[in-house]
């Protein structure tokens, strides 16, 4: 889903070899990658990554370690997430944070000097994992700060929105948090998340400097870490525990690719969460999952062995033992994108290449056919043609002005259509409840057009109706429209009759008076009682309104209701 | 010269009248030759008509000029219809004076000239003319009188002007005072403001060649004047028609434009479409272009929070907001799988699942609404479904966006469905549908089916091209529905393709406003 920007030579140095531009597009398959874009002066690719699920695919470091586990064969372990001494740093949780942002997760990365192209790559996942993963950091936000500067243990509290000041990042003065939210671009953006909130979350050090308004903004001096640093602390904080560790792991496994030590920091809650009061974290709380052999080649329709699904899966980054029935699959600890069975069965496919798999030709015997409307739709689009109109095919999106005002609709009971919240332009922000507008929408733009003009539209519209469960309803419909410089209602009426006449419908018009059209040159056209659409000569004004020269008349008809009688 | 048949075959309809006119000249006891008036009269023909048969036959050598006259043609000029109207100067001078003379008053040169608002020029003129003849004379003391005599020139003036008022004449009609009263009076060098004008006028006279005698005389014998141009019901009644020689057409010229009734491109595209999946097996299905966030999204089981969700994804109903109910059980299984997978063995998602944003109203997004919606309906098993969905996407309208578009997709049925049936119902597509010989298959993904698989193929102008994406639906997608088997789900993207077909390049011209446009484009499918 999101498309990320990767530097080829800090790729190739993170994957451990080079690759040419046809391998990389094949492994590329690996992510659900695409290259869309290439400079080859500045080595910068483009890639679009199709999966929402898998967050941890979202940075150079990301793809790197996918692909280098299958030219390897199997990842290699990260330490940290198994640490055996005691953390040496401490975040507290301060009370009633349940209530605002309940959840952080921290952890601390050394030994690495952050380079030009590792600061662009992290800035870039920090913005990705926030915006996408995170929900626009609703869920989940990240802060990176230069360890040095802080004195732990770290508490993560909540403050009065006036009492608390800072100098944020993009800043040169100190701000309170309630100017922050005012004034700073991030506190505009971002400041909703906040919104009814009277204490504002706060990250402070032990000796009361601060670090950050979580999800809006570091402070400047702790938190603008620049090329060179080499100690930097990470911390993630959200509403979703299991999402804001999941965060801290990517990062820190991105961090440890690069060739930093990952310290883990303790977290002690004041409240319980699902995974305990006191948690370590980077945290690896995937759990083991048994999978029948036979599910798995069941789903792939191929029989593939406990060895192979083994190595398929240790080859795409699992922790997997196999029995002779069964597989024992764990995740690595930087996914969490397991749901169901089918969620492995597509990694043993992925792993496997999906050209391991010959296609198998659907053999069960079906019967196609259409349904009665679109069968009936087809003949009547035969007819018109066979009367000498010319099909057309409209957006099914119009104005209320060409729907409405312009038909002289303003104000009458024919006014109601269906209308959109929230629209990108005027210009399509209703869908039509007839054909006829989309028809002289035509006429509009075809003036140059020799004459005479017959045309039609069999389409889908929506009216409005009450008793529908969802206030209106799709309905097939014919419009007709002849233009020409003595086109009569006769004239079209011909076409109508002639249609009833091979439809084998038996109908009649009644006199109607509608705003559209001239008075004593319309009516309803009604079939056993039941109305099934209009006819009649357009109004002069609705054609000064569309601005179309020509006399105009028109029939419109609803084909479910013919169907119904057929 | 060519053979006189073949001239005969090659002359227009005019060009027979002019010759057979001339050629009955020949006959008679009159002289040969015609002048333009006659030869036109002679060969019923307009004076446009004969000016373009004669220079046609003129540059045939078929007939030449024999006399040429210049003839002296006197017109009214916008003075002399002045004139005509109100009258010459001469008598407007008479009359103010008769009238004067009746009130008993008395007037001067300069009087009459402002009564009668009169020009300077011409009224010293008329005055000068009015008293050579004797019609007027000037009191002591400068009052104007008139004595009574007519004045010739006057009547002539008004006698000549009334002959002109309808049309030219030649200078020779008029007899010969008048003539000279005409040529005091025609606009001349350093005096415009007249009321004739003279002009020379060249009269020809036409006769035939030698040649053109050839033709004449095979034209009246073979009776080609009486060249029928179109079969008449008349005719074949009582056998008219034989005998007649029927006008040979230059069948190499363009014929007039006819406005044909004809199936919309892009439709004939998408009807194509149609007939391959129904040839495959595929029954139709259709669905409301309105739909609740439950069919549309969750259904699918696409999160209530997911990205692709928001106000800038999905076009919201203003009113309605939102459906009045959602049938179940198939809301409380949906919302189930939801929080917690029940008993799919999924997960879920695992988290509080909105029951009231389930019932928000939508213009559909995506055509797998429609299959969501077939998939609760007790399809058949094994079954296929296909449809082509209007679908609606918030985006900016530019050449690669439409606010709708048509989807094309589907499902497929069936308890023996695997992984390797999907690869073979999208190999079908394939090569059916984009009739591609060289496919790939490529991992997808969608937020409803797992495993995912994009195809890829290469089309023979655009060359590699996604076709379209499919997959195994979820079992948290189609369990809830109540639907126990593997389904497939498949869309195919044929956008490009239809336009590749139908030679635009915007996709906005699918669904043009743009009658000339939708009546030249031919679909090469």
């Amino acid at each position: 889903m999101p498309t990320i920007s990767i530097n080829r030579k800090d790729f190739e140095q993170l994957l451990g070899q080079p690759t040419t531009t046809e391998e990389l597009d094949v492994l590329l398959a690996l992510v659900k990658g695409e290259v869309k874009d290439r400079h080859a002066e500045t080595g910068e690719l483009r890639v679009e990554l199709q999966d929402g699920n898998r967050p941890d695919l979202w940075s150079c470091e990301g793809i790197a370690r996918q692909l280098r586990i299958k030219l390897k064969g199997g990842a290699s372990a990260y330490r940290f997430f198994k640490p055996s001494t005691h953390p040496k740093h401490r975040v507290d949780v301060a009370p009633g944070m349940e209530r605002v942002r309940p959840f952080i997760a921290a952890c601390t990365a050394v030994g690495y000097p952050v380079t030009e192209e590792g600061l662009v790559q992290l800035i870039q996942t920090l913005e990705k994992l926030a915006e996408l993963f995170g929900r626009k950091r609703r869920t989940v936000s990240i802060g990176l700060y230069r360890l040095p500067q802080i004195v732990f243990p770290v508490t993560y509290t909540l403050a009065k929105p006036e009492e608390a000041r800072f100098t944020p990042l993009g800043f040169e003065e100190p701000l309170s948090l309630a100017e922050i939210l005012a004034r700073h671009p991030k506190g505009m953006e971002y400041g909703a998340i906040l919104a009814g909130h009277e204490r504002l979350p706060l990250l402070r050090d032990k000796d009361g400097r601060i670090l950050s308004l979580p999800p809006i903004i570091n402070s400047r001096e702790v938190g603008e870490v620049q090329v060179g640093d080499r100690e930097l602390f990470v911390e993630v904080t959200g509403t979703d525990l299991r999402m804001v560790i999941l965060t801290l792991n990517i990062l820190a496994v991105n961090l440890a690719d690069r060739g930093a030590t990952i310290g883990a920091v303790e977290v002690q809650y004041p409240y319980a969460t699902d995974l305990g009061e006191i948690l370590h974290t980077p945290l690896d709380f995937g759990k083991p999952r048994s999978i029948p052999i036979k599910t798995i080649e069941a789903a792939l329709g191929q029989t593939l062995g406990a060895k192979a699904i083994r190595l398929a899966l240790t080859g795409y980054g699992y922790e997997a033992r196999a029995s002779r029935d069964k597989v024992s699959v764990k995740l690595p600890p930087y996914r969490n994108d397991v749901m169901h069975d089918a969620d492995v069965v597509e990694d043993v496919a992925i792993s496997s290449g999906y050209s391991q798999f010959a296609p198998v030709m659907p053999s069960a015997f079906t019967v196609g056919g259409l349904s009665r409307l679109e069968e009936l739709s087809d003949r009547i689009r035969e007819l018109m043609v066979g009367y000498g109109y010319q099909e057309m095919i409209s957006n099914i999106m119009a104005s209320r002005q060409e729907l409405v005002s312009r038909m002289r609709l303003t104000g009458t009971e024919w006014d109601r259509i269906v209308e959109v919240d929230n629209p990108v332009s005027q210009t399509f922000s209703c869908l039509r409840q007839w054909i006829i507008p989309c028809l002289l929408r035509v006429e509009a733009a075809s003036a140059r057009a020799f004459y005479p003009h017959r045309i039609f539209e069999v389409g889908e519209v929506e009216i409005p109706d009450p008793a529908h469960d969802t206030g209106s309803r799709t309905v097939l419909s014919l419009g007709a429209l002849l233009a020409h410089a003595s086109a009569s209602f006769s004239e079209i009426q011909s076409c109508l009759d002639l249609l009833f006449f091979y439809l084998e419908c038996p109908y009649t018009l009644e006199p109607i008076n509608h705003p559209s059209f001239l008075e004593g040159r319309a009516g309803r056209v009604v079939s056993e009682g039941r109305s099934l659409g209009l006819i009649g000569e357009l109004h002069p004004e609705v054609l000064e309104l569309w601005q179309v020269g020509m006399p105009s008349v028109v029939f419109e008809l609803e084909v479910d209701r013919l169907a119904e009688w057929k | 010269m060519a053979d006189t048949a073949s001239i005969i075959d090659s002359l227009h309809p005019l060009e027979i009248k002019v010759l057979a006119a001339l050629g009955r000249q020949l006959a008679g006891p009159s002289p040969s030759s015609l002048q333009e008036e006659q030869l036109a009269k002679a060969a019923e023909l307009e004076a446009s008509q004969l000016s373009m048969a004669v220079e046609w036959l003129l540059t045939k050598s078929l007939i030449r000029v024999e006399t040429e006259k210049v003839v002296p043609i006197v017109s009214l000029t916008k003075v002399g219809e002045l004139y005509f109207e109100k009258y010459s100067p001469a008598e407007r001078i008479i009359s103010a004076l008769r009238q004067a003379a009746q009130a008993d008053k008395r007037l001067t040169i300069q009087d009459i000239q402002a009564r009668e608002g009169i020009e300077p020029a011409d009224m010293s003129g008329a005055i000068g003319s009015l008293k050579k003849e004797g019609s007027i004379r000037i009191a002591p003391g400068g009052g104007v009188e008139a004595t009574g005599t007519p004045s010739r020139l006057a009547e002539s003036l008004r006698a000549i002007l009334q002959q002109l008022r309808g049309s030219p004449r030649e200078l020779q009609a008029f007899a010969e005072p008048m003539r000279h009263v005409i040529q005091q009076h025609a606009v001349k060098r350093g005096n415009p403001h007249e009321p004739f004008r003279i002009d020379d006028r060249v009269e020809r006279w036409y006769a035939l060649t030698p040649d053109g005698e050839q033709v004449a005389r095979l034209i009246a014998q073979q009776e080609v004047g009486q060249e029928v141009s179109q079969l008449t019901p008349e005719l074949l009644k009582d056998g008219a028609w034989r005998g007649k020689r029927f006008r040979k057409y230059t069948i190499s010229l363009r014929p007039p434009r006819v406005a044909a009734g004809k199936r919309h491109p892009y439709r004939e595209f998408l009807d194509m479409v149609k007939r391959k999946l129904v040839s495959l097996g595929f029954q139709e299905m259709r669905g409301p272009l309105v739909e609740s966030e439950f069919w549309n999204m969750d259904a699918l089981y696409m999160p209530q929070f997911h990205p692709a969700r928001a106000i800038h994804d999905v076009y919201f109903v203003k009113e309605p907001t939102h459906a009045r109910a959602i049938a179940e059980p198939y809301l409380s299984n949906v919302a189930a799988a939801h929080r917690n997978g029940a008993g799919t063995g999924s997960t879920g998602w695992g988290y509080e699942y909105d029951l009231h944003r389930a019932r928000r109203l939508v213009l559909r997004s995506q055509g797998t609404a429609v299959s969501a919606r077939t998939l609760a309906s007790g399809p058949q098993v094994p079954g296929k479904y296909f449809s082509i969905a209007r679908c609606f996407r918030y985006d900016q309208v530019d050449a690669t966006h439409a606010t709708d578009f048509f989807q094309v997709e589907g499902i497929m049925l069936g308890p023996d469905i695997t992984f390797r049936t999907l690869l073979g119902l999208l190999d079908l597509f394939a090569r059916e549908v984009a009739q591609a010989r060289d496919l790939r298959f490529t991992p997808a993904y969608f937020p409803f089916t797992e495993p995912s698989v994009e195809l890829h193929v290469r089309h023979p102008r655009l060359g590699w091209m996604e076709l379209g994406g499919a997959g195994l639906f979820r079992p948290e997608v189609t369990q809830p529905l109540g639907v126990d088997v593997p389904v497939i789900a498949w869309g195919l993207g044929l956008d490009r393709m239809a336009m590749v077909a139908l030679g635009i390049q915007d996709i906005r011209d699918l669904f043009t406003a743009d009658l000339e446009l939708v009546r030249t484009t031919r679909g090469r499918f």
